[in-house]
């Protein structure tokens, strides 16, 4: 038994524990939780958890279904929300087979391949998500519009507003389960909040990102609101996106760091940049799983839709912020085009990938944009070289199949199953007709 | 000797004498030895003394150097024959030790007779003696040394190496045991390290709190079986003076202690260096704390260990400092040592450890490798060890600390031989002889034999050996012993445990044979130990044999993935053919037989099976071109042969099934060993089909014109189709064929005598038997099954002008046909050729019909339930999806492209490329799929017997496979199947259906 096994299990006695929420997380990011007394949990880290995995979505197929489920002991949290007398905590599971061999459905475990990619080219992969979410006043209902719980704007201080309440009560509640909180602030949309998560390595990050996601679920809840990570629920108002930042470190170097290029980034920072530039076609599906998350993609301002890269440009995919003298350390560089309805995992895992094979091919970083992305004419984008990232999930979709890179990131199995998935979604969807058919033809036709 | 007037003549009389006791240069010798002193050193008799000298040129020339700086010195060398005996010996054996006479040539009196070198070799006057050398109280405790700082360190290094050459004396002049020495020298770094504390107490800042502090001793020095030269590893453990007092400030001052102690030893000085000593093995490695409590190891060792940390102590030892906190620590650690070895996989993590050792030498450097290459020390070190871990749980007796202490603990005790453990200590104990030699040299730490000629030969002299050869030849032989150490030790007592023997002689349990063998990795290991009990009960030859054989076995099939199904086998082969005095011969003369066997016996189910179904073939493992598939040529002669001695068609047939079984066994033994490539397999298979069938049809003829007394009244052809007629058959397939005839008597019915004929063959050889049967299916005919068994030529010309379809033209574009006449061979084929390769190339309406029947069986084929990523036949980039693809190309382009003309897929599909039908990129990505599908297909079939044409997602299949594949895991095996026959399949929709990679494909 090793040191955090330990503690793990003297937490549990010494705060009362009546229940272990045993967490992972399927293909397409969705939490699953099994809730076990505390006395199974020694057992739990000695023999796994038995589930059935045909049970999860992108699991198992029906004749491999046996799977356990092994808690992560550094993960250990206790969760701050329930009542006060009795305790109940969280612990994230690595899934594998019955045999002990890791599960490579497991997101988990597909994020750590990257990171130990990554490890063995020297590097270790931190993140820092900015989350992106709006808060509505009740519970969706199905036809009806939701209504946001303000209409404030971007960075507006609310005063008394439920919002600034709300955020408040959220981000004690993440710094309670040690997730620490950098910044928080109301967003361009009615409803719309933003907190960020203070940069991490990469799978403690993804781990915070869907404890966060329920957190801020469950407080809304309590509060009577309801908390939405859906890219774009208004047509007419900003999305949600989950902007994020990047850097790679080499001990306890910034990789990117480097005093006399361009910008301080570094020739690792520029193939890495370059690396996610190439192959952001391809991650795109990954990046914004949903087709909802699309119309973010072609609502302009802060959304992205074109492959390009800008120092302090907050229309190009890629943003190269400004270097703050003696802060060598925190070069990093930010991604714009991910939402928060992704699967962290899985996202961190191609983008970290695609930045690496910038860096093993030895890609050269294209001339930054400098412009609005969006005020330049289809010709001028077309003579900067700049292609449109997919417009839709199925054009997305499309580019992936063709993706050895994707297809090795995520592991065969995990490819396929999202690949289906995602080619029934958007089946699916293609059936609809839309309010905005009915109201545009339906009076002329 | 008498004096000889010619000086002439006695310089070449002592330039011989020279020679003959082994100078090299005896010109400079005979320089040096006319200048005294050296003349009256060597005067007389005294010159023979040259010859205890590993290096003698060397000697001379140290002396002489000596002799310039200070004469006196030598002056004990001419009158004490005991002290010149030693000395030459030590500094012949060692240019590291010479160096340190050089410096102080008066030290050449240590070697006096009754002098210090006698004096100074217990553990006791050892440390007396550094301890006066630092002015330290001997009987102090804890000792203060009133010496400190350079004084001290210097002094300690001069003492130090004064008491080795003592030792080494001992060693090369008096032929002192190997364990002695090994115990001197550890006596000697315990007193180091006692020194060394007793300084690093006095060093001590006034300040620091005191505490209770303990130096254990682990490793090699822990064992009290040390090395000339090699680290001292070592572990620190404190506390506090009063055990409820806070161990923060202790600690603080342990630690500086520990350090100051470490730079004590270590450190180079005017006087050099003694060892490193490394502390290396303390809880969490070099990351972790320099000295803890005894709490704080204990709770390590309790939690967090890993499996090697507690057979590292099995050595552990206490040394220095206060001996009732270090007797605590061993208290309390110890007990955890016994504990640890009751996890899964301790054996095989311990194993799994010492084999990455031994590959990441370099290739060059193993034969030279006295520690860790194969047959070295560590073998013996590492397997004793492993024992004491399995046995010493129930057992306190076998836990002794010294390698040679537990071996002979263990054959005391009945775990091993007495006989073989005595080997093994011999070899064990030449082996470190040899490295103590190489260390001497020129004191290094060093375990490689040299490779310089001159060293190897002062090595050799050192070890009373004449010359090198006699060197290499003693290490080859106990390497050799040592190599056969698991056998003799792990698995040659197990049959104790089994044996009727007189009560009395110690010997292994059956309780303690099953432990051991579960740590060995057998799952049933009751079950096991029965096997081994009716191997090798009773007093048959047989019996006596497999006694010798089966501790070999045993080992052989503990290294392959299922070593219980293995011994299963083996005595199954063995009931089987236990009497038969060839088999016994084979298995007793040749362990290369037996190798195999095992290699067999513990991977593959279906060579097992087949095996088992006639055991004689085991025969044919004796000689590895026996295992390799036999041509057709060869096949055909000796089935044709076999079947015309036969008296009646199913006579002939029977014995044809049985050569067809032998044969498969020798493709799927040739297969398991490595010997077959995965596309000779398919040949192979496909060559033993051919002969099959042409043997059958022949005697099936023969007995047809010999019960009807007439001639058969018409050519009669076989045609191979589908795989079988691409020779590229797989171990589960049915050989697909069709029957063609050509009426020679018109007045006979030919077409009734054909089918007899037909049925006969396909009845004859597919019927239930002992002998597997070969599955005949004429399904790809005309009309399929409704359609009659064989037809004429003309039928089938009149047939395919009438009704040909475009399935049916595909299907011949692998027809081959092989038996029979051949005139008539030759017709078909012409038939078909203007089919199968239309000159006009292939109407787009039948290229949209060949992709709709596609798409079709795409959909409806795949079984229920199936993984079409997993389907190796039907499935996403399968066999299917590569042959339609060439198949679809051959219809269009075959007549304007000859080569494409191959029935072959890989043939065709290097046409295809080679005409720029696809590209070399498309080939290659076709090509990988297509072998990896093959390949798997049959490796699945032949480690686990099941034909099945869905990857099998059976962990413990999976895991045999990669295993047999060399990929890491079996969840990486099906990624790598997965990845080629998606990228296949991409390939085959663009080129088949004609998509380009543009348009979405949303199925």
């Amino acid at each position: 038994m090793d040191k955090q096994t330990e503690f793990v299990l003297r937490s549990i006695e010494e705060r009362d524990i009546r229940f272990v929420r045993l967490w992972f997380t399927d293909v397409l990011g969705f939490l699953k939780s099994v809730a076990i007394a505390p006395a199974e949990l020694e057992g739990a880290f000695e023999e796994g958890i038995g589930f059935d995995g045909s049970a999860i979505e992108g699991f198992a197929r029906v004749h491999e279904s046996d799977m356990l489920a092994w808690p992560d002991a550094s993960t250990f949290q206790l969760l701050p929300t329930r009542s006060e007398v009795s305790g109940v905590a969280r612990i994230f599971c690595d899934i594998t087979m019955p045999d002990g061999s890791p599960s490579w459905a497991d997101p988990r475990h597909v994020l750590k391949r990257s990171l130990a990619k990554a490890s063995d080219m020297g590097f270790s992969f931190y993140t820092h998500p900015e989350i992106e979410f709006f808060l509505f006043k009740a519970e969706p209902q199905p036809g009806a519009l939701p209504v946001p719980i303000d209409n404030f704007g971007y960075f507006d201080h609310s005063p008394h507003g439920i919002g600034h309440d709300f955020r408040r009560e959220a981000i004690l509640m993440l710094e309670a389960m040690g997730i620490s909180v950098e910044f928080s602030h109301h967003e361009g949309a009615p409803g719309q909040q933003e907190i960020d998560l203070r940069y991490a390595d990469a799978l403690t990050t993804a781990d915070n990102i869907m404890t966060f996601r329920a957190i801020v679920k469950e407080v809304a809840l309590k509060e009577g609101l309801y908390a939405s990570f859906m890219p774009k629920p208004f047509s007419t108002a900003p999305g949600s996106g989950m902007h994020t930042h990047l850097s790679l470190f080499e001990g306890d170097r910034n990789a990117f760091f480097d005093a006399n290029s361009q910008y301080q980034l570094s020739k690792v920072g520029q193939s890495f940049v370059a690396g996610l530039l190439r192959h952001a076609g391809e991650i795109t599906a990954v990046l914004n799983q949903w087709v909802n998350s699309y119309k973010r993609l072609a609502g302009g301002g802060e959304a992205p839709a074109y492959v390009c890269w800008g120092h302090n440009n907050r229309s190009a995919m890629v943003r190269v912020p400004m270097y703050k003298p003696g802060k060598g350390n925190s070069t990093r560089i930010e991604v714009r085009s991910l939402d928060t309805a992704c699967n962290p995992y899985l996202a961190f895992a191609v983008l970290l990938n695609a930045g690496l094979k910038g860096i093993e091919e030895g890609y050269t970083l294209p001339p930054g944009a400098e412009d609005d992305v969006w005020s330049l004419s289809a010709a001028e984008r077309r003579a900067m070289g700049m292609t449109a990232l997919p417009t839709s999930l199925g054009e997305a979709i499309r580019v992936m199949e063709a993706s050895d890179l994707v297809a090795e990131t995520l592991g065969e199995h995990v490819f396929d199953f999202f690949l289906r998935n995602k080619r029934a979604e958007w089946e699916e969807y293609r059936r609809q007709v839309t309010p905005f058919e009915l109201e545009k033809y339906l009076p002329v036709l | 000797m008498p004096m000889n007037a010619d000086g002439m003549q006695r310089v070449s009389s002592t330039s011989s004498r020279l020679l003959r006791v082994g100078v090299r240069n005896t010109d400079l010798a005979l320089v040096l030895l006319l200048q005294e002193p050296l003349a009256q050193v060597f005067a007389g008799e005294s010159l023979e003394d040259l010859d205890l000298a590993a290096d003698p040129d060397h000697v001379l020339s140290v002396l002489a150097d000596m002799a310039a700086q200070a004469p006196g010195a030598l002056a004990i060398l001419a009158h004490d024959h005991g002290a010149r005996h030693r000395a030459l010996s030590v500094l012949g054996a060692s240019r590291g030790l010479a160096q340190h006479f050089l410096r102080r040539p008066e030290d050449l009196a240590l070697f006096a007779t009754d002098g210090p070198w006698e004096r100074l070799s217990s553990a006791a006057a050892m440390r007396a003696y550094l301890f006066e050398g630092v002015a330290a109280e001997p009987l102090a405790e804890p000792a203060f040394a009133r010496l400190t700082g350079a004084a001290a360190r210097n002094a300690l290094r001069i003492r130090y190496r004064q008491l080795l050459s003592c030792i080494v004396a001992h060693d090369v002049a008096h032929g002192v045991s190997f364990e002695r020495i090994a115990e001197m020298l550890s006596d000697l770094a315990d007193a180091v390290l006692q020194t060394a504390l007793a300084i690093a107490q006095a060093e001590l800042a006034p300040t620091a709190t005191a505490c209770r502090f303990a130096v254990i001793a682990m490793g090699k020095c822990g064992g009290r079986e040390l090395n000339y030269v090699s680290d001292v590893d070592v572990i620190f453990v404190a506390e506090p003076l009063a055990a409820e007092d806070d161990p923060t400030d202790a600690l603080r001052t342990a630690t500086g202690m520990a350090t100051n102690l470490m730079s004590i030893c270590q450190d180079f000085t005017d006087e050099g260096t003694i060892w490193q000593v490394d502390a290396a093995l303390r809880p969490e490695g070099k990351d972790g704390a320099l000295v803890r409590t005894l709490s704080s190891h204990i709770g390590y060792y309790e939690r967090w260990a890993e499996t090697w940390e507690f057979q590292a102590l099995l050595k552990a030892r206490p040394v220095a400092g206060d001996m009732a906190l270090a007797a605590a620590y061993i208290d309390g650690v110890m007990p955890m040592v016994w504990t640890a070895t009751a996890r899964p996989d301790f054996v095989s993590e311990v194993q799994g450890m010492r084999k990455r050792v031994e590959r990441e030498i370099p290739a060059d450097q193993l034969s030279r490798e006295i520690k860790l290459g194969p047959g070295g020390l560590r073998d013996v070190e590492f397997s004793v060890q492993l024992l004491q871990l399995v046995h010493g749980r129930t057992d306190p007796l076998v836990r002794g600390r010294g390698t040679l202490e537990a071996l002979a603990a263990l054959a005391d005790h009945g775990y091993v031989g007495r006989e073989d453990a005595a080997v093994m200590a011999s070899s064990y104990r030449f082996e470190r002889t040899l490295e103590h030699r190489i260390q001497l040299l020129e004191m290094r730490r060093t375990h490689l034999l040299p490779t310089d000629e001159l060293q190897l030969h002062a090595i050799a002299r050192s070890l009373q050996l004449r010359n090198t050869e006699q060197l290499d030849k003693a290490l080859r032989h106990h390497t050799k012993d040592v190599r056969r150490i698991h056998e003799k030790l792990f698995y040659r007592p197990l049959l104790q445990a089994v044996a009727r023997l007189d009560a009395g002689d110690a010997r292994l349990s059956m309780e303690q044979a099953v432990e051991r063998l579960r740590a060995l990795g057998y799952r049933d290991p009751e079950g096991a130990m029965r096997h081994v009990e009716a191997l090798t009960t009773g007093v048959s030859r047989r019996a006596a044999i497999q006694r010798t054989l089966l501790p070999v076995l045993l080992g052989w099939f503990a290294e392959t993935p299922l070593p219980d199904q293995g011994l299963l086998g083996f005595r199954r082969v063995s009931d089987a053919l236990g009497a038969t005095p060839w088999y016994l011969r084979l298995l007793r003369d040749d362990s290369a037989v037996a190798e195999r066997m095992a290699r067999i016996l513990g991977y593959s189910r279906l060579a097992t099976d087949l095996l088992l179904a006639a055991p004689e073939a085991v025969a044919m493992l004796e000689r590895l071109e026996d295992l390799q598939p036999r041509s057709l040529e060869q096949l055909l002669g000796e089935f044709r042969a076999t079947a015309e001695r036969q008296s009646d068609a199913a006579g002939a047939v029977q014995m044809l099934r049985s050569l067809r079984r032998r044969e498969l066994f020798r493709i799927s033994a040739g297969d398991v060993l490595g010997l077959t490539g995965p596309v000779d397999v398919c040949h192979a298979l496909s060559d033993v089909t051919e002969a099959t069938l042409v043997a059958a049809a022949e005697a099936v003829i023969r007995h047809w014109e010999q019960r009807r007394q007439c001639p058969f009244p018409t050519r009669f052809v076989t045609v191979a189709m589908g795989r079988f007629g691409g020779r590229e058959l797989s171990y589960g397939s049915d050989a697909d064929v069709i029957f063609v005839h050509q009426a020679l008597d018109e007045t006979a019915d030919c077409q009734g005598a054909a089918i007899e004929v037909a049925s006969a063959v396909t009845n004859l050889l597919g019927q239930p038997g002992t002998e597997p049967a070969l599955l005949v299916d004429a399904d790809l005919r005309p009309e399929g099954r409704s359609g009659p068994l064989v037809r004429s030529l003309e039928g089938y010309a009149k047939y395919y002008q009438r009704w040909s379809l475009s399935w049916e033209s595909q299907a011949l574009l692998r027809a081959r046909p092989f038996a029979g006449d051949v005139q008539l061979r030759d017709d078909f084929v012409r038939l078909i050729d203007g089919l199968r390769y239309p000159a006009a190339g292939l109407p787009d309406a039948e290229v949209r019909e060949i992709r709709r029947l596609k798409a079709r069986v795409e959909a409806e084929r795949l079984p229920r339930g199936a993984d079409p990523t997993l389907h190796m036949k039907l499935g996403r980039g399968g066999l299917a999806d590569v042959e339609w693809l060439v198949q679809l190309l051959q219809l269009q382009f075959a007549s304007s492209v000859p080569a494409l003309r191959d029935l072959s897929t890989l043939g065709a599909l290097a046409a295809a490329r080679d005409a720029g039908l696809i590209s070399a990129d498309q080939h290659e990505v076709l090509v990988h799929a297509w072998l990896t599908a093959t390949h798997l297909r049959n490796l699945q079939m032949l480690l686990t017997g099941k034909s099945q044409d869905q990857v099998s997602t059976d962990l413990t299949d999976l895991r045999l496979m990669a295993e047999v594949l060399g990929v890491p895991s079996g969840a990486a095996l099906l990624d790598d199947y997965r990845r080629a026959t998606r990228r296949a399949h991409k390939v085959f929709e663009q080129l088949f259906y004609g998509l380009d990679a543009d348009r979405p494909d949303l199925r």
